[in-house]
């Protein structure tokens, strides 16, 4: 690919030496080569994102139950984790009102509840069980800042509901 | 007849503006990007909308990984002092040479038991053998043991506790490592995450608008 050298006239008479021209012309290929190959190197060995730190803060465990956070009946809103990215949910007390919802679902479900709500009523509790996953457990706090909960908490489903999940999820066929 | 005369290109293509994209890229992600640290554990954390980075002083750090495997690493400033305290609380003799291999060794993945055959691996013969990890059941848990060596060691000043668990991890194993920060009476911990983009229009969304325009006015 070499540039091709345009002779040029001499208008200089016979028996004078033509000083021969050379291109300024420098063939660039390689030194594309070159760069895509050092680009190539870069994006195999480089980490875009830093990882980032979520804050989590866990409640003390108390045996007295009259130091336990007491939530209203009205405002309180139960999301517990199960198998295969399914969330199980009720409002109140009442586990026996549990309904279906999905990831991408949850997040109305939440705002719907804390809009109808008064603030200082209005408190989640996350209920990751056994089989649940760890990544779902993350992404339902993550969905606490999206959606700016600001009362909320982790513990464990009682066996009740820990049972109810069980059969609904048996039913359902999910493994 | 006059033919109408094809004028002959050229084959060789100017070259100069491909190179100037090349090592413009090139600029770019040396710039941007940074390098991958060597990780004792392979883990994929989740996301979250966090964008907090991590804090590398002063940190001890609990990975676990699909299977449940749970392993730990901490700041290279207190790993001998942590190994000592450890020792005492649990009755086992370290001898000095294993000392000096554990505050060089990036992380550990076995019970104290097998701490010093652990520490007379190479590198190369970590990565590749399978690894029993720190029990963390009840009966026998000996990430509590670590954390309150680490605890004891670091008196007065603070320590930062990172969690770093993989996306396919159960909760089960998440709750262990918790309870056994929660028996030594530590409640606040860093999760790990990888950022993501807060979604458009949620809540959170809006508050950050709003702060960005008030600070800007």
């Amino acid at each position: 690919m070499a540039e091709m050298e345009v002779k040029e006239k001499s208008k200089k008479g016979p028996g004078v030496k033509k000083g021969k021209k050379l291109s300024t012309r420098v063939d660039l290929t390689p030194m594309v080569d070159l760069g895509f190959l050092l680009i190539t190197f870069f994006i195999f060995t480089i980490r875009m994102s830093e990882p980032t730190a979520m804050n989590l803060s866990m409640p003390k465990d108390t045996p007295d139950k009259n130091l336990d956070t007491k939530v209203k009946e009205s405002g309180s809103l139960t999301l517990m984790l199960g198998k295969e990215n399914v969330i199980y949910y009720y409002f109140g007390s009442d586990p026996a009102t549990m309904q279906t919802t999905t990831y991408k679902d949850v997040r109305d479900i939440i705002l719907k509840k804390k809009k109808t709500t008064p603030a200082e009523d209005f408190f989640v509790i996350i209920k990751p069980d056994k089989d649940a996953s760890y990544k779902n457990a993350v992404d339902l706090l993550d969905e606490m800042t999206i959606n700016d909960v600001s009362r909320y908490a982790m513990v464990d489903p009682t066996a009740d509901e820990y049972s109810k999940i069980q059969m609904t999820e048996k039913a359902a066929g999910i493994q | 007849m006059a033919r109408a005369k094809i004028k002959r290109g050229s084959t060789s293509v100017d070259m100069t503006p491909m190179c100037d994209v090349a090592f413009l890229l090139l600029t770019f992600f040396i710039l941007v990007g940074k390098f991958k640290a060597e990780e004792a554990v392979e883990v994929t954390p989740p996301s979250s909308v966090s964008n907090k980075t991590i804090v590398q002083k002063d940190f001890f750090n609990v990975t676990f990984d699909k299977g449940g495997t749970v392993y730990l690493d901490m700041d290279e400033a207190i790993r001998r002092d942590v190994i000592e305290e450890l020792g005492k609380e649990r009755n086992v003799q370290f001898s000095p040479q294993e000392m000096d291999a554990f505050a060089k060794s990036p992380f550990v993945g076995v019970p104290i038991n097998q701490l010093g055959q652990f520490l007379k691996l190479t590198p190369e013969q970590v990565k590749g053998t399978k690894l029993p990890g720190v029990p963390t059941d009840s009966t026998n848990n000996e990430l509590q043991a670590w954390i309150s060596a680490a605890k004891a060691v670091r008196l007065g000043s603070k320590l930062v506790y990172t969690i770093k668990g993989d996306n396919g991890a159960k909760y089960s194993t998440f709750r262990n490592v918790i309870e056994s920060f929660k028996k030594n009476d530590e409640y606040k911990y860093n999760l790990v995450t990888s950022q993501t983009d807060v979604p458009e229009g949620s809540e959170l969304y809006q508050k950050n608008l709003k702060e960005q325009t008030e600070g800007s006015k």
